[in-house]
């Protein structure tokens, strides 16, 4: 993971256009002259300027895209997420950002191996472009529920060798990450995940077994994103916490507490899988 | 004569518009944005005697024009605060108003002494709103006497202007507010958060790790205005406002119900520059009216 020193800004930009894939998904590209100088795992605070109280909080989102037309992919999870999804060209909208940390750097010698799942592909996608115009082509595991929950497929097919897998077969193979992810990764892999939270526990777990590096985006709620409100805390194995705004949201998977606080769930589920 | 500068008791501020504490970190995290020494003021994070780690997540979530939060009081202690912080805010001529709070009253007096030593810091903030460990964990806040013995001691301990945050959850918060006044207080600060619930119906369990979190933002302001309303013609001594500020105009409601400052919370997180953008405006509304900030105070009432 790789701290950054630029100067975080607060700009309103209009939406420059709004693409759907499916009902859920949806890329919001940004027309902002003045540009985000932002790297692949770094996120921007999402809100809409004329949201008015409610809802009242910026989101948080991993920038997809940055530059003069910075875009962030969303699902629909909420009402916030939900106004995103309703956005018509030229609504304004505030980002602030870049804000985080960005993906650490491949080691020399090793293959970098990108696990995303769902939404979780836009950190994934914006590093595979990063790593191809660095001369490296990653190899990739996308995983979705069914077909439909793959968005930016074909966007990571241009710069990765993309494996797919669905819980229900409907695209690639049946199963998940994890069913994939054991053939993919060799003693010279390092990992990047970015998921639902029980994806990269699993993913994580496993890469623990094999002494794999593995790196993971976090989300979690967060009200501020730059390390004020303290909202969006993770538990480490440590016992302590990081801060996923600030020492986040990309953190060694190993660090992270999967069975402490909000993960607890995850963990029982995981101990009850075969 | 349009002066934005607002006396509270022996402390002038340059404007009347403050940032709350929790919602504005140490005041360091703002640079990106503008300079903060512009404002009347900043309430630091909550100080405690020692550091605090916090709640387990989830801490926070939005709930309907607000957000209900459970921190638990994360803070890097009085020491780090003193050596970490406050030397940067004194450099910048930050005005700093120190939030502290303790289950003891020992404690209180203890983060006093420690802040009395340190040039920089222009007042003491109590947070009343937490459990007084050697009376059955009742909230100072929630009982005039306590809250009487809290700021009676911390005011025997320094000569800095000695605010008291107000709990709404008190059942009689004007009792308090009286007794936190003839206990020595130089001012109020009305209001802390209200205790709220969510509840996530997919997973059938509150959002929040604690259960019960404070709740802020715009659906909190019609109660905080009504209690600064209240309070104003029990005390004299000033009342800074706070509670859902997210607008001048809304801080300008608290000036003409009877508040002297105003603090701006979670505005900070909707939109980093907030507290500026409302001193702004707030000052544009005196020139409009060719008053002064001061005069602004209490307006409404007569």
């Amino acid at each position: 993971m790789t701290q950054t020193k630029q100067a975080r800004e607060l700009i309103t930009a209009p939406l420059l256009r709004r693409e759907s894939i499916g009902e859920q998904y949806h890329v919001l590209t940004f027309d902002a002259p003045q540009g985000f100088n932002a790297h692949a795992g770094q996120f921007t605070m999402l809100r809409g300027a004329e949201w008015g109280d409610a809802p009242l909080l910026p989101r948080p989102m991993s920038f997809l895209t940055a530059g003069t037309t910075p875009s962030v992919l969303i699902k629909v999870l909420g009402e916030g997420t939900a106004r995103m999804a309703r956005a018509a060209p030229g609504e304004p909208f505030t980002l602030l950002g870049p804000l985080g940390n960005t993906w650490r750097t491949p080691s020399a010698g090793r293959r970098p191996l990108l696990v995303a799942g769902g939404v979780g592909i836009a950190p994934l996608l914006f590093f595979a472009r990063e790593l191809v115009a660095a001369g490296v082509r990653p190899v990739a595991i996308y995983g979705g529920r069914t077909a439909r929950d793959l968005p930016l497929e074909d966007d990571l097919a241009e710069v990765a060798d993309v494996h797919v897998t669905t819980e229900d077969g409907s695209r690639g193979r049946r199963g998940r990450v994890t069913d994939a992810l054991p053939e993919l990764a060799s003693d010279e892999t390092e990992i990047y995940a970015c998921g639902p939270d029980r994806m990269m526990a699993a993913v994580a777990e496993q890469c623990v077994e094999r002494h794999l590096r593995c790196d993971v985006s976090l989300e979690t709620p967060m009200a501020c994103g730059y390390g004020v409100c303290l909202g969006c805390p993770v538990p480490l194995v440590d016992g302590s916490y990081l801060y996923a705004c600030m020492q986040g949201p990309c953190v060694d998977a190993s660090r992270v507490a999967w069975g402490a606080g909000a993960h607890a769930p995850v963990r029982k589920e995981l101990r009850g899988t075969p | 004569m349009t002066s934005q500068a607002v006396r509270i008791g022996s402390l002038t501020l340059k404007n009347p518009i403050l940032t709350a504490s929790g919602c504005f970190g140490y005041g360091l995290e703002y640079d990106d944005f503008y300079d903060v020494a512009t404002l009347g003021g900043i309430c630091t994070k909550g100080l405690s005697l020692h550091p605090r780690l916090g709640n387990a997540p989830e801490r926070i979530c939005e709930t309907a024009a607000g957000m209900l939060n459970a921190i638990g009081l994360a803070n890097v202690g009085v020491e780090a605060f003193c050596t970490e912080k406050l030397p940067t805010l004194r450099s910048r001529n930050v005005t700093v108003v120190a939030n502290i709070f303790a289950s003891s009253v020992e404690d209180f007096v203890a983060i006093t002494e420690r802040l009395d030593r340190e040039e920089g810091v222009a007042a003491i903030e109590l947070n009343v709103s937490c459990p007084n460990v050697k009376e059955g964990g009742i909230e100072f806040g929630k009982d005039p006497r306590m809250s009487a013995r809290v700021t009676e001691a911390v005011r025997k301990t320094t000569k800095l202007p000695l605010w008291v945050k107000m709990s709404p959850e008190a059942g009689d918060i004007a009792a308090v507010a009286v007794a936190c006044e003839s206990a020595g207080a130089d001012a109020l600060t009305a209001i802390n958060t209200i205790r709220g619930l969510s509840i996530d119906v997919t997973r059938q369990r509150a959002r929040l790790a604690n259960s019960t979190g404070g709740l802020s933002g715009p659906s909190l302001r019609p109660i905080a205005l009504r209690i600064v309303w209240e309070l104003a013609s029990k005390v004299s001594i000033p009342i800074v406002g706070i509670g859902g500020v997210f607008t001048a105009n809304d801080a300008i409601e608290f000036l003409l119900a009877g508040a002297t400052a105003v603090q701006v919370g979670t505005a900070n997180f909707s939109d980093p520059r907030a507290a500026r953008t409302i001193a702004d405006g707030v000052r544009r509304y005196c020139e409009q009216r060719g008053v002064s900030a001061m005069e602004l105070v209490g307006r409404a009432r007569s």
